[in-house]
């Protein structure tokens, strides 16, 4: 067991743990931040992104012991039910979600983009969000979904 | 006094005949006339343009001249080179921005020549010096196929060149040292299949345009043929007995590899070679297999070597006495937990059977360059496109990081000497 201190949604917290474990279980196990999901552990499908230091990675396979002092960024970071986020209300808005499983991942990749490009194109979002996979099938309502939120920011909407 | 003055005179007329030969040769050498345009697209038959088509996918003319694929060969596309930004052009049969206007004798010159039909001469990423060997009959066909592609309108972007490679004329000297028009001639000793797949590897597919090394003038350098190149600041492998292969490539190995950018439990495709592989999927199976008859007769050159690769299994924990331990430790560390995931332990669930990583050939390499793209930037197949996916690892890494699964997979994964300058190589290929 080691203590890492981790800074997560703008805290700092303390977290005693194997230098091995995957940020995802330090992020859901210990922090009780559990919007990003565990779906393959492989980085294979994207259900566990967050957003380190401004980009988006699969917490999965990022381990502890490697985040040193990066920012990390999780869904719930971006508002709650009362107040979400301009993506998560685009999300609601296109009913984007079926099981919701991939969701928070699905949210956080597509921050990363519109944080970075905050009015791309339709092939620039399809090709961003492709590593995230949606079992459900809801991939076109999540592209319309992150369309929504882009043209809302583009129109002078708060993030 | 007078024989003085008339010596003198002859060094000023043998001065002015040097300047006069000069120009002439530099004349003939920097320029070439324009060719009349054509008013009418001639007809075609359609087993023309069928062959066509499947030399097209065999020299991966889309892979330069398609920017966007919804505007197949109408250009645009960008080529960073050591002498500036070059674009690709418009080759529909569009009268005004293609080809359209472009006679046979024009297509032909272009081709074997390396000249626009307005005289101009075009750079040489355009692979000329390799098309120059190109049997009529072919270069007919794939003026057969690209005739009768849609017509589209797109004007020719603006090239970046350095001083002064924006004075096209220099490309004549280009060309008296590096275009060679000697006619391809088979190789007697070999097979039918094995010709064939050298006629299209070289005067056709251009593998040497990566594959072997270049001068400092951008041109192929002849001595070290298929000595291993490079390709958008990847390492394009030696085709040769300088393979880095740690494990021999079979035949078919190579067939399903340039067919499909995967050769079970040996090599996937990346970088580059995954858009080679795109076209080649789309080409004639039995052109296929003579270029893989071809590769394989120069990699089986190779020497058998003892390596890694041939026991597999996990990569060890450093060594207790290693000289760079720390280093090696954060190396170790991040493959046991990123990389075995899916390269070790998790190989059977989902992994889509990724390589036992003493397997893969990047480790290999004699720069570090093409391992740091496929751990950045993962290898994704083209878009919309089927294909094993690994995630790239650009954001998780930082540079130190990278440094250190790096010297780590190197040493431990495929017992190599350590690749010298590493830091450097990591930060400049993840330069933004």
């Amino acid at each position: 067991m080691t203590t890492y201190r981790l800074q997560v949604n703008g805290k700092s917290h303390a977290v005693d743990t194997d230098p091995d474990t995957p940020l995802l279980y330090a992020l859901r196990n210990d922090l009780g931040l559990n919007g990003a999901k565990f779906g393959c552990g492989l980085g294979q499908c994207g259900s566990c992104t967050v957003i380190m230091d401004g980009k988006p990675v699969m917490s999965c396979l990022v381990p502890v012991s490697s985040v040193g002092a990066r920012a990390v960024r999780t869904v719930e970071g971006l508002g709650n039910s009362d107040t979400p986020g301009v993506l998560q209300q685009a999300f609601i808005d296109e009913q984007a979600a079926q099981c919701g499983y991939c969701i928070a991942g699905m949210i956080m990749q597509a921050t990363a983009l519109l944080e970075r490009e905050p009015n791309p194109s339709d092939a620039r979002i399809r090709a961003h969000m492709s590593p995230n996979l949606c079992r459900c099938g809801t991939h076109m309502r999540i592209l319309r979904a992150v369309r929504r939120a882009a043209d809302r920011l583009a129109a002078g909407g708060k993030r | 006094m007078d024989h003085t003055r008339r010596r003198r005179h002859i060094g000023w007329w043998l001065l002015l005949a040097a300047i006069v030969v000069l120009t002439v040769v530099a004349f003939a050498i920097m320029w070439r006339p324009a060719l009349a345009p054509q008013n009418t697209i001639p007809a075609f038959d359609n087993a023309r343009i069928e062959r066509g088509a499947n030399l097209a996918h065999l020299g991966m003319c889309a892979s330069c001249h398609t920017a966007d694929l919804s505007r197949p060969f109408a250009g645009g596309k960008p080529m960073e080179t050591p002498f500036g930004t070059v674009h690709s052009t418009n080759i529909t049969p569009d009268r005004d921005t293609g080809i359209g206007a472009w006679s046979l004798d024009a297509f032909t010159r272009a081709m074997r020549e390396g000249v626009s039909r307005d005289g101009h001469l075009l750079y040489p990423a355009f692979p000329y010096n390799h098309y120059v060997r190109m049997t009529q009959d072919d270069i007919d066909d794939l003026y057969a196929y690209f005739m009768t592609r849609p017509a589209i309108a797109a004007p020719a972007r603006d090239n970046a060149m350095t001083f002064p490679f924006g004075f096209r004329p220099l490309v004549g000297f280009w060309n008296v040292l590096y275009l060679d028009d000697a006619p391809w001639r088979p190789d007697p000793r070999q097979s039918a299949e094995w010709n064939r797949g050298a006629y299209l590897a070289d005067a056709v597919a251009h593998c040497a345009a990566c594959h072997t090394p270049r001068t400092k003038l951008g041109g192929p350098d002849l001595k070290r043929q298929l000595d291993g190149g490079e390709a958008e600041d990847w390492y394009a492998p030696a085709l040769n007995r300088h393979s880095p292969s740690p494990l021999p490539w079979t035949r078919e190995e190579l067939q399903a590899y340039l067919r499909t950018g995967m050769a079970e439990d040996h090599a996937v495709a990346g970088g580059p070679m995954q858009d080679v592989v795109m076209h080649l999927a789309q080409a004639d199976a039995g052109d296929v297999a003579a270029l893989a008859a071809w590769t394989h007769g120069h990699l089986s050159q190779a020497p058998a070597r003892t390596t890694p690769a041939q026991q597999g299994g996990p990569l060890p924990q450093p060594a207790a006495d290693d000289p760079e331990l720390p280093r090696m430790r954060l190396g170790y560390e991040l493959y046991a937990n990123s990389c075995a995931r899916c390269h070790d332990v998790g190989r059977a669930p989902s992994s889509g059977a990724a390589l036992p990583l003493q397997k893969a050939i990047a480790l290999y390499d004699p720069d570090p360059r093409s391992l740091i793209h496929i751990v950045d930037s993962g290898i994704l197949p083209p878009d919309g496109e089927a294909g094993r996916w690994m995630p790239g690892f650009k954001a998780i890494l930082t540079d130190e990081q990278a440094g250190a699964l790096a010297a780590y997979l190197r040493k431990y994964g495929a017992g190599q000497p350590a690749w010298p300058e590493l830091d450097e190589q990591v930060s400049k290929a993840r330069a933004p």
